[in-house]
């Protein structure tokens, strides 16, 4: 099954099957870790900023300055923040599509449960066709050692 | 220049007296010099005039200009007109440092009073707080889209976790370029065929691509009118609706009862799970329909092929029978899909079929199927591909009842050929039955019963004869004794393999048998091949047989001397007399099957009874005796026997 790009899972430390993997895995786990130190430090940055620049100044041209500046930490705030998430719905993806073990578990577990239910289907069947047969049988003789039988002899 | 001109006198340069001293100097005004005068001459002019004039004509010149309006004119007629002010006042300054009376000072803002000042902080307090407040409120807004986003994706991966827990979901890397960047799919084509060599087209179903709806959840974007399922029916024959389509009719109903309020994520989820697997079962079917076709040009078949459409295939097996399997649009609203019935009403009907139904029709007043059920062989269709082309080896369940086994021609090409083999043997079959049933209708003391074979490809039946309670009982009274066992059930079996009808039982030995020894010890199993029409006439002989072998042990049980022939027993008389019980077999016979006939005939020598064969001769006497049953039939036996012992012992 392809399961696209990522190799390995994200946190494998030297377990993958090969060398050339498992760096790979590193190295991508340190630049995802270095993505959030990033964007966590960026938020904290701003928001710092934001908070300094409380003071109110004379020159009224400052202030309007600082109210520019504002606006514009917050924005990197946010797209901070927006980034942090988009890295949190890649890590689920990689989670969904590289948990080999527990898929490869639940796949076996659902191959175990249909081959159950169709032995179950086929003992059923095997059961119905058993009871029809039976059935059958007891109908027939009892149908021709009947008394309706032997007196209208015509009738197919 | 106005009207107005405005003059000033100087004064007269005469020399003024300025002051006088106490000690009597006249002191006059220094002289000015000539710089001095030129100044003072300057400072008297007034220029507001030329600058009025320059601002009449500026205007006159913008009106002038107004129809051509550059968008930096006002700004270059501002800088100039600041350029001309400034080099006014630098002249003015440098007139009036020259001057030397006047310097120019810096000049300092006047101290602002408190009350100034304390309005400014608060303005500036107030516009930063305005500042602040509306940043807060740009962070709640964002915060509330991004757990907006977050919750959808919380759901869309909740729902694709779920759906890769029964489906193969791909994921596809898009180039940065494109909006969605990643987008996924699911693969509902089955690779997992055992034959490498079958090539197995790729279907243009499978793979469905995950979309956000447009609430953000997760949507499986479906073809339109792309779903097919496989359809088998007989020609000429009126099918109803699938049952397939049928029960998802109601489901959906049934779904759609609940109202019209959106759907939870379980019963999305699930929704989704029954929309992907009717594309997995149209896949599917879509395949079968595939090697169906490859494989009905295959002439080594045994079936032909009389009709082909898009997506449709006719198939006659012979025996008048045409079958068509097609591949039928699947529809999803609940009105009944007529569709695919249609086609196969306005498929030619072949005369053959319409004579089999006439046919059926005559045989008896009660309404005999004589097609099978199509779903039924529908389902084995796609259960013999799916057994033996698609489920590996090693996945194969172990089945508690071996239902299509021990075939010869298992592989990929023969399928088709088995199926249809089947289905040709089911419909003789059923005619076998037929006549099996309206021979043991006319006859009595002959009892059918059925013998499933669990195969697809063999039915046996057996046609049993039970002696009478009454005989049984009467017979042990008289030989206690008697080490032989009687027979007391006859049965004769016959077993249809294909559209070949093999017969076999117990009765009375064959003519090959007959000049191989003493008949009475040959227990001989007759095994006849033989076809539809020659059925009946076969089995009432074999019966006969058994009943006239039945009788001949009875009699040696009683201890007279009987000589059996294949439908006739006789006992030999004084004098060489021979009375023969016989047997014939009348299949077409309304009252009975099987009548019996006394013949007479007085030991003349053989010649003779050919020359006189054929016509009544008084030697020979013959009594019908009529339609006996088995009681009757024992009577008449022991009266002849008493008529033989009789007769001897005269």
């Amino acid at each position: 099954m392809n399961r696209g790009g990522a190799a390995g899972a994200g946190l494998g430390s030297g377990s993958g099957p090969t060398a050339a993997a498992a760096a790979a895995a590193a190295q991508k786990q340190k630049t995802l870790l270095q993505r959030v130190e990033t964007d966590i430090g960026n938020i904290v940055d701003n928001f710092s900023h934001l908070v300094n620049v409380a003071r109110v100044n004379d020159p009224p041209v400052r202030n309007s300055q600082e109210a520019f500046m504002m606006e514009m930490r917050a924005a990197r705030m946010v797209q901070a923040a927006d980034s942090l998430l988009k890295l949190v719905s890649e890590l689920k993806q990689t989670a969904i599509f590289s948990g080999f073990a527990s898929l490869n578990d639940h796949v076996e577990q659902r191959i175990v449960e249909f081959n159950q239910q169709a032995e179950k289907s086929d003992r059923l069947l095997s059961r119905i066709a058993e009871e029809a047969a039976a059935s059958l049988k007891e109908l027939e003789s009892h149908y021709y050692s009947s008394s309706q039988r032997s007196t209208h002899p015509t009738e197919s | 220049m106005d009207g107005k001109l405005e003059v000033s006198l100087d004064k007269l340069p005469v020399k003024r007296l300025e002051f006088i001293e106490e000690s009597g100097v006249e002191r006059f005004p220094t002289d000015v010099s000539y710089d001095e005068k030129k100044l003072s001459l300057i400072r008297r002019i007034d220029f507001a005039w030329a600058l009025e004039k320059d601002d009449n004509k500026k205007q006159k010149k913008s009106t002038k200009e107004s129809s051509t309006p550059w968008q930096w004119q006002s700004m270059v007629e501002n800088l100039q007109l600041a350029q001309q002010e400034l080099s006014v006042i630098i002249d003015l300054i440098n007139t009036v440092e020259a001057n030397d009376a006047v310097t120019v000072a810096s000049i300092t803002r006047p101290k602002p009073l408190p009350t100034e000042v304390l309005s400014d902080l608060a303005v500036s307090a107030a516009t930063k707080l305005q500042c602040y407040r509306h940043l807060g409120k740009y962070f709640k807004q964002s915060a509330k889209a991004l757990e907006q986003q977050v919750a959808k994706e919380a759901r869309f991966y909740g729902a694709l976790i779920r759906l890769q827990q029964n489906w193969k979901v791909k994921r596809q890397r898009v180039a940065a370029s494109a909006p969605g960047g990643e987008s996924f799919t699911i693969d509902l084509f089955d690779n997992s065929i055992t034959d490498p060599t079958t090539v197995i087209r790729p279907s243009s179903l499978s793979p469905l691509r995950v979309d956000h709806d447009s609430a953000g959840m997760l949507a499986i974007n479906v073809p339109p009118k792309s779903c097919h399922t496989l359809c088998f029916d007989f020609i000429g024959a009126q099918s109803s609706k699938s049952s397939r389509g049928s029960s998802e009719a109601q489901t959906e109903h049934l779904e759609r009862e609940d109202g019209d309020e959106p759907m939870g994520d379980d019963e999305s989820v699930k929704k989704t799970h029954s929309t992907l697997r009717n594309f997995h079962r149209a896949i599917f079917d879509e395949q079968v329909f595939d090697l169906v076709n490859r494989e009905a040009y295959n002439p080594s078949l045994g079936v032909n092929v009389t009709g082909i459409e898009e997506n449709y295939l006719q198939l006659s097996l012979g025996q008048g029978t045409s079958i068509c399997i097609s591949l039928v649009p699947t529809t999803e609203d609940q009105s009944v899909e007529t569709g695919g019935t249609q086609k196969i009403e306005t498929a030619p009907l072949s005369l053959d079929s319409l004579e089999g139904i006439r046919s059926a029709e005559k045989v008896g007043c009660l309404v005999k199927k004589k097609t099978p059920n199509h779903a039924s062989y529908e389902i084995y269709l796609q259960q013999i591909f799916h057994d033996h082309v698609f489920v590996r080896s090693k996945d194969k369940p172990i089945s508690a009842v071996p239902r299509v086994s021990g075939q010869s021609a298992k592989d990929g090409s023969g399928l088709l050929g088995h199926f249809c083999m089947s289905l040709a043997h089911r419909i003789f079959s059923n005619r076998v039955l037929m006549e099996l049933e309206h021979v043991v209708s006319r006859v009595p003391y002959l009892n059918l019963m059925s013998q499933p074979s669990w195969h697809s490809r063999t039915s046996s039946w057996t046609l049993y004869m039970k002696v009478p309670e009454s005989i049984l009982h009467a017979g042990c009274r008289k030989d206690i004794n008697q080490p032989k066992h009687i027979k007391t059930q006859f049965r004769t079996k016959i077993v249809v393999t294909d559209d070949c009808i093999k017969v076999e039982g117990e009765g009375a030995p064959n003519v090959v048998g007959l000049f191989k020894g003493t008949a009475e010890d040959i227990s001989s199993i007759n095994r006849y091949d033989c076809d539809l029409a020659d059925l009946p006439v076969i089995i009432l002989q074999q019966v006969a047989s058994q009943v006239i072998r039945w009788l001949h042990e009875e009699a040696l049980m009683v201890g007279i001397k009987a000589t059996r022939d294949f439908l006739c027993l006789s006992f030999e008389l004084e004098q060489g007399e021979m009375l023969s019980l016989l047997a014939q077999v009348d299949p077409e016979d309304t009252y009975g099957c099987i009548s019996w006939w006394l013949v007479m005939d007085d030991g003349f020598s053989d010649e003779r009874k050919l020359q006189m064969e054929y016509s009544d001769n008084a030697n020979e006497y013959r009594k019908f005796l009529g339609h006996l049953s088995l009681d009757a039939l024992y009577s008449t036996l022991m009266d002849l026997v008493t008529l033989c012992n009789g007769g001897a012992n005269h």
